[in-house]
């Protein structure tokens, strides 16, 4: 059985007339076991189901295509027997290639003979069209839609820009099949936009990432169908109840990646709010947390946020969040460790993201300000992955005061590794 | 520890500067934090009861989980509000008594302290009462502890004395006075002795020695036996006695500081607003010098209002007669139970600097009547 644990992280100690309440909280899952054995429905269907969606139009031609294949089948070969799967090529229309496209269920359990006609499918696949990227999720979603299983991921690779639809249109189907199951999305070369798969994936509680080289994206797929298959558990919520009187100011996972769950909050009570997380397996995510309370008297306590794990519906793990009024001001003026940290690591992937913005809109002055900033904090908070990807944009003049010179010819593939991974958090150095 | 300025300890709840190797506030109660001395062993603490007012007439058991002091919600199991957040407040933090319809008492830890070193206890049997308070020292560790022993200890000790108990006081006024104040002292004597069993159990399970920092509090009794009112005391809890007719006066003669300025001559508001005001003279523990109790009597000549309180109340309202008119405020409705939580309730709206404990008795005694002849 999974067992989940939460730790507070917080300065409760507010001064005269404060409001604001910070915390971290980091939610650890142990013994989730492995997907598809720990039925998460009691009674009913466990299981997974695994789609993978290869980008099949015109400028796949060539070198990405006998590499996305090569990549589908080795996908294909992690899949465990018992697993049910599909696997979708996606032009400006969507194609199932396995289970055949005249054949009678939409997904097969995998096992050896599903397994050699899958890479038989493959094989077939050939480049031709364009990119409408929202009806490779629609397809994925009503293939996904006839089984009864708990937990549902789709693998989702393209080489450009979804330049078949108008963005609403892909719009419009993230918000659709929000919720119905997790995607994972890769881009390879240098073509396509960051934001467009960022936007999937922050939507279906997955990752975004760039494949440089053709060749690596099969270890890459190996990779995502190993994580999908590592976590036991299929649906956890983040709870969060605020007294009466309060406000939840945001609700953000920091930590293994900058994600903003505010927006995603569904009501269970008038106090408490629901938050999906998506499928866990034995791994640990931290959250910030900020509420606003009514000041109280010093000498007074209050709880400012309960923090849940819920698994089923059912509350298996809390933290508490407190806020104490005091006059001491070498208590008030604190600020935890964990708070600071990855508040400075949000601050970082947004001077990123703004940074690289301005870049793109030709505006030197803000990028080189916001760039500047970035490798100030990336510096600061130890986060040696995004200052190496910071410097092969920038010169680094003076890392302390953050001033940089943007570089003249930088590799879009460099910009938009960084763009990819700015993101990614480094945990706080625990004592 | 040597006493030089950069050992200077402050404390972080209250700002004020610590004895050196002290582990209490002597201002607040919150504890100091040793740096990097040996972790705190586990604590004695007293059988808590819960006391409870009125138990559920239909169930007869207590208020298992008492209700939200703030706004009246659930408390959940984690211990805050399940609608406010408010902190649940454990038995030791607030309590009340209310042995008959005519005499109550509410003990509050008030807001700024973190424990509750206020103690009291309550007894009464037709038109006898006892009211005991007793108010821990913060400066000395698990001084709540002996509060909370002390004050029950001299009730016992009340309650022999009384008509149902095996060393009655009976007859004459003059000779119940008298009765009355062997047993305060009698009492006093008990609730010293309860402090220093406290002492050494505490000090048996912490493997220190009883002299280092003994737990003490201060000692306040009154007994109502039908026509008369006596009190005794140690330390500067008080006694008032506030007739609905008639000078309100005070009793007791605190034991502290203050009062000694005031017997010298100083202004009230001076002595009492100077930072040695608080520092009791003579109190309860093992390293009190003696625990017998000054008493004082008055034989009441029309009805009124006895109350023992200690001076997390009367620090908010000291004079005699404006207390007085305090507890005629809140006692319109004669119901001392309502009058007692309306005080500690004030107090608190006052700041509730120290822990608040008021107990009222209403003294029935019909008017004398003196005719002209």
């Amino acid at each position: 059985m999974a067992e989940f644990s939460a730790e507070v992280f917080q300065n409760e100690f507010l001064s005269d007339g404060a409001t604001d309440v910070h915390a971290v909280v980091s939610v650890t899952c142990t013994g989730a076991g492995a997907a598809g054995v720990t039925g998460a429905i009691p009674g009913g269907a466990g299981g997974v189901a695994e789609i993978i969606a290869v980008d099949t139009s015109g400028s796949m031609q060539g070198r990405n295509m006998e590499a996305a294949k090569h990549a589908a089948a080795v996908a294909v070969d992690q899949i465990p027997d018992g697993t049910l799967f599909a696997i979708i090529g996606g032009s400006h229309v969507a194609t199932r290639i396995f289970p055949y496209p005249n054949a009678r269920v939409p997904m097969v359990a995998m096992e050896p003979a599903a397994r050699s006609e899958a890479k038989r499918a493959i094989a077939t696949m050939a480049a031709s069209g364009g990119t409408a990227i929202s009806t490779w999720l629609r397809l994925a979603d009503d293939l996904f839609a006839t089984t009864p299983v708990a937990q549902k991921h789709l693998i989702l690779l393209t080489d450009g820009k979804n330049e078949s639809e108008p963005t609403m249109h892909l719009d419009r189907m993230i918000a659709d099949v929000t919720g119905h199951f997790q995607c994972d999305a890769r881009g390879v070369g240098d073509r396509w936009v960051v934001e467009e798969l960022r936007k999937i994936s922050t939507a279906l509680l997955g990752t975004v990432d760039l494949i440089a080289r053709p060749e690596d994206i099969a270890e890459d797929f190996a990779a995502l169908v190993r994580k999908s298959m590592a976590r036991g558990v299929a649906a956890v919520d983040l709870r969060v109840w605020a007294p009466q009187g309060s406000q939840v100011l945001f609700v953000k996972q920091v930590a293994p990646e900058v994600d903003d769950l505010t927006g995603r909050r569904t009501e269970v009570n008038p106090l408490t709010s629901a938050y999906p997380t998506g499928a866990w397996a034995d791994e640990t995510r931290d959250y910030h947390v900020a509420v606003r309370v009514a000041a109280k008297p010093v000498g007074s306590e209050q709880l400012a946020a309960r923090v849940q794990v819920a698994v089923d519906g059912e509350v298996t793990a809390a933290g508490l969040v407190k806020a104490k009024w005091s006059d001491d001001s070498t208590l008030t003026a604190r600020i935890s460790p964990e708070v600071a940290h990855y508040t400075g690591q949000a601050e970082l992937a947004s001077a990123i993201q703004e940074g690289l913005a301005a870049k793109a809109a030709g505006d030197e002055a803000t990028a080189t300000v916001k760039l500047g900033r970035a490798v100030q904090l990336a510096a600061e908070t130890g986060n040696d992955d995004a200052t190496s990807r910071l410097r092969k944009i920038v010169e680094v003049e003076n890392e302390e005061e953050g001033t940089v010179r943007l570089k003249r010819n930088t590799a879009k593939l460099d910009e938009m590794a960084l763009d990819t991974a700015s993101t990614k958090t480094t945990r706080v150095r625990r004592a | 520890m040597s006493a030089d300025d950069s050992d200077l300890v402050r404390c972080p709840q209250c700002g004020e500067n610590a004895a050196p190797g002290g582990r209490f506030c002597e201002n607040c109660g919150t504890p100091l934090g040793d740096a990097g001395g040996p972790t705190p062993p586990a604590e004695v603490t007293l059988e808590m009861a819960p006391t409870v007012v009125d138990p559920d007439p239909a169930t007869g058991d207590s208020a298992a989980r008492r209700p939200c002091a703030a706004c009246g919600g659930v408390i959940a199991p984690d211990g805050y509000c399940t609608d406010c957040g408010t902190p649940g407040q454990s038995e030791r933090d607030h309590f009340e008594e209310r042995p008959a319809g005519w005499v109550a008492g509410v003990c509050d830890r008030g807001v700024r302290h973190a424990r509750n070193e206020d103690a009291m206890a309550l007894a009464a049997s037709g038109t006898f009462a006892a009211l005991v308070v007793c108010d821990g020292v913060s400066s000395a560790p698990d001084s709540d502890v002996a509060s909370l022993a002390a004050s029950r200890a001299a009730r016992d000790v009340l309650v022999a004395y009384g008509p149902d108990g095996p060393s009655s006081v009976e007859g004459t006024p003059n000779r119940r006075i008298a009765g009355w104040t062997d047993a305060m002292v009698a009492a006093s004597r008990a609730a010293g002795q309860a402090v220093r069993g406290a002492a050494e159990q505490l000090a048996a399970v912490k493997g220190t020695e009883v002299t280092d920092d003994p737990p003490s509090c201060t000692f306040v009794a009154a007994v109502v036996d039908a026509d008369l009112i006596v009190a005794g005391w140690l330390g500067d809890s008080r006694v008032y006695w506030l007739p609905d007719t008639g000078p309100a006066e005070q009793l007791s003669v605190d034991d502290s500081w203050a009062q000694e300025m005031i017997a010298a001559g100083i202004p009230r508001a001076q002595a009492e607003s100077s930072p040695q005001a608080h520092a009791i003279t003579r109190w309860l523990g093992p390293d009190a010098p003696d625990t017998d109790a000054h008493c004082a009597a008055t034989v009441p000549s029309g009805p009124g209002w006895l109350l023992v309180c200690s001076d997390g109340l009367w620090n908010y309202c000291s004079d005699a007669h404006e207390m007085g008119e305090l507890v005629r405020r809140f006692a319109t409705c004669g119901d001392p139970h309502a009058a007692a939580a309306a005080l500690v309730r004030w107090a608190n709206a006052q700041g509730g600097r120290d822990n608040i404990t008021a107990a009222l008795a209403r003294v029935a005694v019909e008017p004398t009547v003196t005719e002209q002849r």
